[in-house]
């Protein structure tokens, strides 16, 4: 049998509950795993060895995730521990409150062993804005894993973790996993309660899993979704039925969009998920070329709208609380705070913020038109495979074109998943599927029937 | 020189729900412990969210629909982002762009003042100045940082500076009625902002002096001193200065309630940016027809509907109806008294219990009118024994209060003391005959001057110990005397 720490989740709780291995068993091994490759990665912001052990030595059995090691990102709150956003300014930051995935991932039995490094503030698409220094790919060290919730992809593709918890705001979850080859998993916006995690662009904001398997992201999203008295975006709904049983894709007509694959895509990366798409078709799916909204009027709108929110969001770290001086903002946070103080100005205000949200509603119309057509739509989650580190210095736009193609979903608030479909050069690639808002069962049946029918998901990096 | 004083307000009402406008907490802060109603919603911590208070929302509306607004079906909540230690998110969430309500009116004896909107918001902190261990200390005090508030905004339609005060009396009055506040402008839930300027007419042309925004004003009659003392510095500084409005010289003055003057705050460079925009934590809010209609429903009769009423129906003139109208409670109070369809002479003698007898004893008690203590009947016991003279005004009025103390039938009450009116045409004859007999000098005069029977009557009363009714004495004692 392969190490405790390689399993996949539902793999983990089957062992716990059938008593094939203990919880403290399945813990200590993620954290000698951890003590390896730490130095490597860099995934991880904080750990807290001894209280996990100590929830290990004691489970209760009958919880869906009884003893299960899971690692979430620094942006949630967690009463009593430090919560940076990997941050300078909140580096010193200790939450007063918890965040209402983690208290439901904690109701649920889960340990949270540690919070993952990041993107400060989430701004960016490489973990290379952390103020605590980038994380690392698994795959290959002198490659980025992506981001915001880099280190929480890597701390997965390396089994540092069972599962982890990520946000998106366009890109973060997805991107990431696509880089690192895992499975991550955007929910529709609202699926998900927010309250607790440091807010980004709150009208895009989303948390949602980064696991090994399908079945595992499944798993998770059914026991972190749900109605949040605190969160007034979240949505009211019926409990999740996560049953991935779909045996084929007989009748589902899934669309390609030519803008999906564009000229300045990684020829491997087009041909894989070109190769993708047969085996869509071979599984019963016609496949239909679509023609859609051009993704860079959702760089353009997405850009603006980010950046607006951003800088009303991040106008209370005054350096009167919470510890550091408004000094301690990267460059990154201040570029967006004077772009989106710029574009919420009296005179500016209708040329950017409202021609951008008028924009938005024109994504979203063309996503119910390309509805009307198809049942999902397919494309890479990333023009490209990972970037070598070093790669977003300099670039304000980085985080934006790594994200090009995620970016209009997220506006139309849809849920999409990125899962492996291939290497190129060593270096994983993401194919993400992207279906109607709370549709998150069919775009888990296809990852399902897709992943059931490849072999990408089981590579692990040689490490 | 003809001046005219323009002048609008702005009135800020803290809504007395139990929890905040956008969490859980106690919405009391007025003399509470500091920092114990907080949060990490209203401490504007990193990753909390606001949640709407439906009630203070429906405050909000009805305050509107009171106020004759009409109601946006369709709103929102916005931001609107500045730097102030106590605003603990660096932004208010208020709404500009779709209020819940707009176009509303006061009218204050046939004037019309517009009201442009009624919106909703929140609180922010207190700043507290202290000198604390030998430093200048401003200390951050946030029970307050989330509190309802609505904001109501008039026209400049206010003329004068206790049209000013008049207008606030009126939007008191109305929140109070509704029972949304108390309107309290010492306590801080009632707060006032008038913004003042000038329009001056001399040799044929016509000059608009700059804006000012008065703040810190906290009572009645600093809203109308501040006020008067602006007019008079604003019409002194455009004899000297001949400087007039633009967009850029609207001031903030402070109002100095000890030297009683205003002084210069804020000079605003253009107008401040606060870059609006709409709160991306809370959906927008859409209202149904029935739910706007179930609000009004659930208004009471407003103070304006009930002096018409009691002028209509009672014949009441405007002054005692106001006065009966003045407070809810009282008004309550006289309304239940009357009963169902009174005659207009009933009317007339409850509501003279009440702006008399009664509203001495509730002001000397310092009490508050208990309406379960009001029974109709009693006061209609009373208006028959008084019109069919058993009891004479003056014993209404003493046994009327005695009701409201004790609970008992003021009839009874006058009986069991022995006020009842004689009528008894034997009864009193004897005890005319007997005054007639133990005052002979009076008779006399009275037989040289009859308007001298007073002294009679009086004695008769007397020996009657009040019980006797006076037109029936003084009628016998003529008779006696012929």
């Amino acid at each position: 049998m392969s190490s405790l720490n390689q399993l996949t989740l539902t793999q983990a709780v089957d062992g716990i509950k059938s008593k094939k291995f203990s919880a403290s068993e399945l813990v200590q091994d993620c954290f000698d795993r951890i003590k390896k490759l730490e130095p490597h990665l860099n995934a991880f912001i904080s750990l807290d060895k001894t209280t996990a052990l100590a929830k290990a030595q004691k489970i209760d059995f009958d919880k869906p995730l009884a003893g299960i090691p899971i690692a979430v990102k620094d942006n949630f709150c967690i009463k009593g521990i430090k919560t940076t956003a990997s941050s300078n300014l909140l580096k010193n930051y200790t939450a007063q409150y918890t965040a209402t995935v983690v208290s439901k991932l904690e109701d649920a039995g889960a340990i949270i062993i540690g919070k993952n490094n990041m993107d400060a503030w989430a701004h960016g698409s490489s973990t290379e804005t952390s103020d605590f220094g980038p994380s690392k790919n698994p795959w290959n060290f002198d490659y980025l894993p992506g981001g915001s919730s880099g280190g929480s992809a890597a701390a997965i593709a390396a089994d540092e973790a069972i599962a982890a918890i990520g946000t998106e705001t366009a890109g973060s979850i997805r991107q990431p996993s696509a880089w690192c080859g895992v499975v991550g998993l955007k929910p529709t916006y609202g699926r998900v309660s927010r309250y607790g995690i440091i807010a980004m662009a709150s009208s895009m904001d989303c948390p949602g899993p980064i696991t090994k398997t399908v079945d595992d992201a499944a798993l998770i999203l059914s026991l972190i979704s749900g109605h949040d008295i605190h969160d007034a975006t979240s949505l009211p709904q019926k409990s999740l039925n996560l049953n991935l049983s779909k045996k084929d894709l007989k009748g589902l007509k899934i669309g390609l969009p030519k803008a999906y694959l564009p000229d300045n895509i990684h020829p491997a990366v087009k041909d894989l998920i070109l190769q993708a798409a047969q085996t869509l078709k071979s599984l019963g799916a016609q496949i239909i070329d679509l023609d859609v909204l051009d993704p860079q009027l959702s760089v353009a709108a997405y850009t603006v709208l980010q950046r607006s929110e951003v800088s009303s969001n991040l106008g209370r770290y005054t350096g009167i609380r919470y510890g550091g001086p408004r000094s301690e903002f990267g460059d990154e946070a201040v570029r967006r705070i004077m772009l989106g103080t710029h574009t919420l100005s009296s005179g500016y205000y209708d040329a950017y913020y409202l021609q951008a949200q008028k924009v938005r509603t024109l994504i979203i119309n063309d996503f119910e038109h390309q509805f009307n057509q198809v049942d999902a739509i397919i494309g890479p989650t990333s023009p490209t495979t990972a970037l070598p580190v070093g790669s977003s210095k300099g670039e304000s736009m980085f985080g934006e074109m790594a994200d090009l193609l995620v970016e209009p979903s997220t506006l139309a608030g849809l849920p999409g998943i990125s899962l492996p479909c291939g290497f190129v050069d060593g270096l994983p690639v993401g194919l993400q599927i992207i279906t109607p808002q709370l549709r998150e069962d069919l775009a888990l049946n296809i990852a399902h029937l897709f992943e059931s029918n490849t072999d990408f998901h089981l590579q692990k990096p040689k490490l | 020189m003809k001046i005219t004083p323009i002048i609008g307000i702005e009135v800020h009402i803290e809504l007395q729900t139990k929890s905040k406008m956008f969490c859980s907490c106690s919405a009391s802060h007025f003399q509470v412990e500091p920092n114990t109603h907080t949060c990490p919603v209203c401490l504007g911590l990193p990753g909390a969210l606001p949640v709407p208070n439906q009630t203070a929302c429906d405050y909000c509306i009805k305050l509107g629909l009171a106020l004759g607004c009409s109601i946006n079906r369709e709103t929102f909540f916005e931001r609107k982002n500045y730097f102030y230690p106590d605003l603990p998110k660096s932004y208010q969430i208020t709404q500009l762009q779709q209020p819940f309500c707009i176009h509303g009116q006061v009218i204050l004896d046939g004037h019309t003042i517009r009201i442009n909107r009624a919106h909703m918001e929140e609180d922010t902190g207190k700043s507290v100045h202290q000198h604390l261990n030998g430093v200048d200390a401003t200390l951050l005090d946030y029970n307050r940082s989330g509190v309802p508030l609505v904001e109501i905004v008039s026209e400049p339609d206010i003329l004068s500076p206790e049209m000013a005060k008049d207008y606030l009396l009126k939007i008191q009055q109305i929140v109070r009625y509704i029972g949304v506040s108390d309107a309290d402008i010492e306590k801080g839930s009632m707060r006032c902002e008038p913004t003042v300027n000038l329009k001056i007419e001399t040799d044929n042309q016509t000059f608009y002096t700059p804006l000012v925004e008065i703040k810190n004003i906290a009572s009645l009659t600093g809203v109308q001193n501040a006020i008067q003392f602006e007019i008079d510095r604003q019409t002194e500084a455009f004899t000297q200065t001949h400087e007039v409005k633009s967009a850029a010289n609207k001031t903030t003055r402070g109002w100095d309630a000890v030297k009683n003057q205003t002084f210069l705050q804020r000079q605003k460079e253009g107008s401040a940016d606060y870059r609006y925009f709409p709160e991306p934590d809370i959906p927008p809010i859409v209202l149904t027809d029935e739910h706007i209609e179930n609000l009004k429903n659930s208004i009471p009769e407003l103070p304006d509907q009930k002096i018409a009423r009691y002028q209509r129906d009672f014949g009441l003139n405007n002054y005692d109806a106001g006065l009966l109208a003045s407070d809810i409670n009282f008004a309550a109070g006289f309304d239940t008294a009357v009963g169902q369809h009174p005659s207009p002479q009933m009317a007339k003698f409850v509501a003279n219990l009440f702006l008399g007898a009664i509203k001495t004893y509730l002001n000397e008690s310092q009490t508050q009118l208990d309406i379960a203590q009001i029974n109709p009947d009693f006061f209609n016991n009373l208006f028959q024994s008084v019109t069919n003279s058993q009891i004479s005004a003056t014993v209404a009025k003493q046994v009327i209060v005695d009701s409201l103390k004790t609970g008992q039938d003021p009839v009874a009450i006058a009986t069991s003391k022995g006020l009842i009116q004689v009528s008894d045409s034997e009864e009193i004859k004897k005890l005319a005959q007997a005054v007639i007999d133990q005052n002979p000098k009076a008779v006399q005069d009275y037989k040289k001057n009859p308007a001298s029977i007073g002294f009679l009557i009086g004695q008769l009363m007397k020996a009657s110990q009040g019980s006797a009714n006076p037109q029936i004495a003084k009628e016998t004692l003529e008779k006696l005397l012929q």
